[in-house]
């Protein structure tokens, strides 16, 4: 109980200075809100009066203020490129995001947990030298080069996914499937890779332990002793490194989704930073921090409830 | 040391000391006006014994243009892991060192920046700077600093938690000396560790901030700005996406492998096997 109000007074110092850096960081932009609207050629009692409006005069303190009320109310003021309120905005791109971060974290762990056990067991084989090689090429490419192969081959090529827009789920979800499959694939390859590293190396360090020893000397069958005891045992760090590249994957859809013309958070997130659409870029900085910090938390619980020795009081 | 002459030892180091003399040369060999000429008779030629890579959309020669490329790349990959060194080392020493309120004071101030993707603040304070090729560098350097302020005050905390640093202070040595003489000796190999792959990880940001327009800015040959030019001519001229693509993905093998390789022969903790 201690722990975890601890951990919620840290969560919410956290949350406050995350803010304060966003607001920060996007303040020393040059250029207003002021000029943005008007354009850099507007009289300069215009701009003085807009900025008088906008409270831009007033002291930081007073404008962090307002912003992070604001926030605590839901409102994140109102996108200057696309001139509609951007919690609206964010609404509609966050479940587009989650849906193609759901499913690339689906694929990364479906083929990063195999491909790490068979490198494990076939220590030094051509089966590792495989799984290995695909970890490594993994975390040697580029997440948007991967996605230009993909659209190359798989899209292009072949034929058999679209290679761009994004399509809401509730409007026709088989067609929303095949919108995020490609970018998917792009996100969750690197992610993968990572994964498959841990998984082998968290599995040597096991498999070489006594109990492994003890459970093949009573005679259980080697599929058991593999996938019963010795993954139990090697999982908790694998979900940490999962965790840790949480924030690479929300980093990378920025590129992925860009590429794809993928409208999620990635891409709503560039389309503030390439027009200096402030009040866009402080709303999806912050989201986007906030996401991670939670997900941070998920991965942590999701520690603690694979390893039961492992109690934080 | 044997871990250095393993297959993946010898790959990787081949492929880091090729790319970098690829990058320290093609400067000196290639003039500038050789990658920029544009030639629009030749535009998009696929690769041939006439055009190496093949040309772009403007008829430059792809082959001049990737080798210029190397120097540009491992030229911000190098000074942005360097910056971020500058700013993350003393940040983690001062924290592991003196601990208790310095530690929690400059902690939370790491810890708030690990919170933002690594990319999205480098893109952010990249796009607050204004993109050219030395802001992509400053970009770079503050956003991987954080993680190394963190690696190294672990690593400060283990070696000052060591008995014979008690030794070392009861014979009254300042805490400069002890800073300077051994904390940062015995901090270095894992900073070692972590700048190799630092440096792979900076040639990717620097890929993608190019790709999206807030990195290097042409007519500067970078990589990604080549993978980006490339993308409305995929269906024609897909070599000049996969030309660069590949020279990207050689050379954070390459510095990944070595990477690998430097781990195990400076970490003790890790059994060496070939």
């Amino acid at each position: 109980m201690r722990y975890l109000l601890n951990r919620l007074a840290l969560l919410l110092l956290t949350l406050l200075l995350i803010s304060i850096a966003t607001f920060i960081l996007t303040n020393i932009l040059p250029g207003d809100v002021a000029t943005m609207i008007l354009g850099t050629r507007s009289s300069p009692e215009k701009l003085a009066a807009l900025q008088n409006v906008l409270g831009l005069n007033d002291p930081l303190v007073v404008q962090y203020w307002r912003w992070i009320w604001g926030i605590l109310q839901g409102d994140f003021g109102v996108s200057l490129r696309f001139k509609v309120p951007i919690t609206t905005l964010i609404g509609q791109k966050i479940l587009a995001s989650g849906m193609v971060v759901a499913l690339s974290l689906m694929i990364a762990i479906v083929l990063a947990i195999p491909l790490g056990i068979i490198g494990a067991v076939k220590q030094n084989r051509w089966q590792d030298t495989l799984s290995s090689g695909i970890a490594l090429t993994g975390i040697s490419l580029p997440d948007f080069f991967w996605g230009i192969l993909l659209i190359l081959v798989v899209s292009r090529g072949l034929g058999w996914l679209p290679s761009s827009g994004y399509v809401s789920p509730a409007v026709d979800f088989w067609a929303a499937i095949q919108h995020s499959i490609l970018p998917a694939i792009a996100l969750g390859f690197g992610l993968m890779a990572q994964l498959t590293r841990m998984t082998r190396s968290a599995m040597l360090e096991v498999i070489s332990q006594d109990f492994i020893r003890v459970c093949r000397a009573k005679g259980l069958a080697e599929g058991n002793v593999i996938l019963k005891h010795a993954l139990r045992n090697a999982i908790a760090p694998v979900v940490t490194v999962a965790g840790l590249q949480l924030g690479y994957l929300f980093g990378s859809i920025i590129v992925v989704e860009t590429l794809f013309n993928y409208t999620g958070m990635g891409w709503l997130t560039y389309q503030g930073l390439i027009n200096r659409d402030i009040p866009l870029i402080q709303a999806t900085i912050f989201v986007i921090a906030t996401v991670f910090m939670f997900s941070n938390l998920i991965v942590d619980m999701i520690y603690t409830a694979l390893d039961p020795r492992i109690t934080f009081d | 040391m044997s871990a250095l002459l393993s297959a993946k030892g010898l790959i990787g180091l081949t492929l880091v000391v090729f790319v970098g003399l690829v990058a320290v040369l093609s400067p000196l060999f290639i003039p500038e006006a050789l990658s920029t000429k544009i030639d629009v008779t030749a535009r998009l030629m696929p690769p041939s014994l006439d055009h190496f890579f093949g040309t772009d959309q403007l008829g430059r020669e792809l082959f001049y243009r990737v080798l210029l490329g190397a120097s540009t790349s491992l030229f911000i990959a190098f000074s942005a892991v360097a910056l971020s060194i500058l700013l993350g080392l003393p940040l983690g020493v001062l924290s592991g060192y003196f601990a208790g309120w310095t530690d929690h004071i400059l902690m939370r101030i790491v810890d708030t920046l690990l919170s933002f993707p690594a990319i999205l603040l480098a893109l952010a304070i990249s796009a607050v700077l204004g993109p050219n090729l030395r802001n992509t560098i400053i970009a770079i350097g503050i956003a991987f600093a954080p993680y190394l302020a963190r690696i190294v005050r672990g690593e400060t905390l283990k070696v000052c938690s060591l008995p014979y640093m008690e030794a070392i202070r009861s014979q009254g040595a300042s805490n400069a000396r002890i800073i300077w003489r051994h904390v940062l000796p015995n901090i270095m190999p894992p900073v070692i560790v972590q700048a190799t792959i630092s440096v792979a990880f900076a040639i990717l940001a620097e890929a993608g901030l190019s790709f999206l327009g807030l990195g290097t800015q042409p007519p500067t040959p970078s990589w990604g700005l080549m993978i980006q030019a490339s993308r409305d001519f995929l269906d024609v001229a897909p070599w000049t996406a996969v030309v660069p693509g590949i020279a990207v993905a050689l050379t954070v093998l390459g510095l990944n492998m070595l990477g690998d390789v430097l781990r195990d022969v400076l970490d003790p903790t890790v059994v060496f096997d070939k």
